[in-house]
């Protein structure tokens, strides 16, 4: 056989199939990949001292600009922790909001996500334009509720900005009618194309222990056949009260990826049917009234996690009994997720990786904060 | 391994058994119904077919009340009253803090009048968050609807007050039910100093009548003594008397004629005095401010370059620009009386 000489190369950090800028420093033998680096850091913000110089209160909105696709599910995971920290009581009611809101915003992560991964093997905009409509839909949803469509910064402490409009639940009805033919239709086109199975069955596998050793969590993990959910494995909120499956893959390769993010998105609407059915019924309103907004936690600190789109989100908050963190961490699930990649990647041929990349689902916003 | 309330699902990698080349044309099916399905409008969510776009600068969809833009400021469309007091509520929560805030003063004793003279949010920097509007306790601040902000110039971004101004009538017409919560709660936030000046102070929503037949005791007593309009005539207040209540505009030109009559050194040497709980903008205000003064003292050069030294956003380095454009101004006023 021939012997080649290995030749470093840089993906990114301007390259389109990046997802934001990120660089990808990959060694290649022929096209083979023997080494990938990913070096991140392009995107920094300054995000966790810049939220040690704020008041909890005025967190919450940059914590829409961690993960901008899924701003719903980081206010979640922010207030949480600030009212675990407080003590403070959320009223059942606004709990359901919250849960729906989160669940709409998995589904529209899940709808852009795997636009953006086919976008990446090639099939130039198609299913990404499908996947972006339902989205659109979702987020008028948003901008009805909150204000804005991206960047909602809806929650608060203690319940979450204002209640929902009077339009909200008729056109939340009619989304849900139109949920399932989006689903099937999308797994129609997915599925079972050649040309998709091609590029993704045993691809960019990542075997079931070295998945948990890089403790990737989110559809990567479930995708490598661990049933890790935390609205199962800890419960947090009202997901306690709700029926819904976790699906797993088998293979651990990218098809897998792909298949739980399809199944994911029809048990997010299980759940936000069974909302549909429970709110009425749902104590207090939308706001615990004697929730402090500009609060003052006692001296101590607190872990919080939710499962966002994309895994595990944690906040680390330590009071020093101001009304500022004196600590505030930030676990990312995109950042954790995006570590295995150079073991994802070895073995591959150096076209795959985009598609690799693409099945972690990352947002730059949230990798380097 | 078991979860609560749910199964475990392990995907099926292979569930249609389709023959080689089906998948590809039943996914080409699918793109073909998208494809016939572009000739007809999407009506509501629950289609999937269908065109769902607008051609945007000819049609717009119509935005939720709830959407929110920009903060603007609200004035009472028949007074010119403005809800603000200067309560410095909104510029402390502000999280990127681009609220600039300068309180009046009664120019007689000095004190601290529930309003602002100066009001600039830097748009360029606001993050549409919304909290400013939340937490004004006087339904002063309100989030627009206007998203069609784009220039190519920056500092046009910079607002100030005037730019902000809306009436209370146009807030009302975008976002008709949030105005109507504001006037049934508005009665719940009324507070002691509310009910003791209510010639000055916001939430003009319950207090129009009450501002009306005030302004109409002022305007009387206006009228019965004319000497006292005498001064008016000061120019430049005109403009500002347009949006506020006759109170504040005959304050106002009150304080332009006292400053007129103390003669050309006077008003240069005040300025970094008033400076002092100075914020940049409002620094670099008085900075020009002294400058043009210095101008109109007779000595052109010197301090006419300072304002353009500024850097606009630190403060310190504003206020000493301001002191020196004062010194200056001085200094050109001395030259202007020995000559
Ligand atoms: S919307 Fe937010 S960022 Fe903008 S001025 Fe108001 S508080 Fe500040
Ligand atoms: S806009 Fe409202 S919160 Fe801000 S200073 Fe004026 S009255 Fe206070």
């Amino acid at each position: 056989m021939l012997k080649t000489e290995e030749l470093q190369i840089n993906i990114g950090p301007q390259h389109p199939s990046t997802h934001g800028v990120f660089r990808m420093l990959v060694t290649v033998d022929g096209e083979t990949i023997t080494d990938l680096k990913p070096v991140f850091g392009y995107l920094h913000r300054n995000h966790e001292q810049l939220a040690e110089m704020n008041t909890y209160q005025q967190n919450m909105p940059y914590t829409d600009r961690l993960d901008y696709f899924n701003a719903m599910a980081n206010n979640h995971a922010y207030a949480i922790a600030v009212e675990k920290l407080v003590g403070i009581e959320v009223p059942e009611r606004a709990e359901y909001i919250r849960v729906l809101m989160v669940e709409l915003t998995r589904i529209l992560n899940h709808a852009g996500a795997l636009g953006f991964l086919i976008n990446d093997m090639g099939a130039w905009q198609t299913q990404l334009a499908f996947g972006m409509r339902e989205r659109e839909k979702i987020l008028d949803l948003f901008e009805s509720a909150s204000g804005a469509r991206l960047m909602c910064n809806y929650f608060r402490f203690g319940g979450v900005a204002r209640d929902l409009p009077a339009d909200f639940m008729p056109r939340l009805k009619d989304l849900l009618l139109a949920m399932p033919g989006f689903v099937d239709e999308m797994e129609r086109l997915l599925r079972e194309n050649e040309i998709l199975l091609q590029r993704s069955e045993g691809i960019g596998i990542l075997p079931q222990e070295l998945a948990l050793a890089y403790s990737v969590t989110g559809p990567v993990l479930r995708g490598s056949g661990v049933a890790y959910d935390i609205r199962k494995a800890e419960p947090y909120s009202i997901y306690d009260r709700f029926d819904f499956d976790v699906p797993v893959g088998s293979v651990g390769d990218v098809y897998d990826r792909i298949l739980v993010r399809i199944e994911e998105m029809r048990q997010s609407k299980r759940i936000i049917e069974q909302i549909i059915e429970q709110l009425p019924d749902a104590q207090g309103g939308y706001m615990n009234p004697k929730a402090r907004q500009n609060v003052r936690p006692p001296v101590g600190d607190v872990y919080a996690r939710v499962e966002t789109p994309k895994g595990e989100l944690g906040f680390y908050l330590v009071s020093d009994g101001s009304t500022k963190p004196y600590r505030y961490k930030v676990r990312a699930p995109s950042f954790i997720n995006l570590t295995p990649l150079g073991d994802m990647c070895r073995g591959y041929k150096v076209a795959d990786v985009v598609v690799i990349l693409g099945s972690i689902d990352i947002v730059m916003g949230e990798v380097d904060r | 391994m078991d979860i609560p309330r749910g199964n475990i699902i392990v995907m099926d990698r292979r569930r249609g058994k389709l023959r080689v080349g089906q998948g590809l044309i039943q996914g080409l099916k699918v793109v073909w119904d998208h494809w016939a399905g572009s000739f007809h409008k999407n009506e509501n969510f629950s289609q999937i077919h269908g065109t769902f776009t607008v051609e945007y600068p000819d049609e717009r969809l119509p935005l939720p009340q709830t959407y929110r833009n920009m903060p603007v400021l609200l004035y009472d469309d028949e007074s010119g009253h403005e809800l603000c007091t200067g309560c410095y509520q909104c510029q402390r929560i502000c999280p990127p803090q681009v609220i600039h805030i300068t309180q009046a003063k009664d120019p007689v004793t000095g004190k601290m009048v529930p309003a602002a003279t100066e009001f600039i949010i830097e748009y360029d920097a606001c993050m549409s968050c919304g909290f400013c509007a939340e937490v004004c306790p006087f339904d002063s601040i309100k989030m627009d609807h206007v998203y069609e902000l784009s220039t190519a110039d920056r500092v046009s971004l910079t607002m100030r007050k005037a730019q902000l101004n809306r009436p209370i009538s146009y807030y009302a017409s975008i976002a008709p039910d949030l105005w109507a919560e504001v006037q049934a709660g508005a009665m719940k936030k009324l507070q002691g100093s509310i009910k003791r000046r209510p010639d000055v102070i916001g939430l003009a929503a319950v207090l129009t009548e009450k501002i009306k037949a005030r302004r109409l005791e002022l305007a009387a007593a206006a009228a019965a003594a004319p000497a006292a309009a005498a001064p008016a005539p000061a120019a430049p207040a005109a403009p500002a008397a347009k949006l506020t209540p006759e109170e504040k505009a005959a304050k106002l030109a009150a304080m332009k004629a006292t400053n007129a009559n103390k003669g050309v050194a006077a008003p240069p040497a005040k300025a970094p005095v008033e400076l002092s709980p100075a914020d940049a903008k409002a620094a670099k205000l008085a900075a020009i401010k002294a400058a043009n003064a210095a101008k109109q003292a007779g000595a052109a050069a010197p301090p006419a370059e300072v304002p353009a030294e500024l850097p606009p956003t630190d403060a310190k380095a504003a206020k000493l620009a301001a002191i020196k454009a004062a010194n200056a101004a001085k200094k050109a006023a001395e030259q202007g009386n020995s000559e």
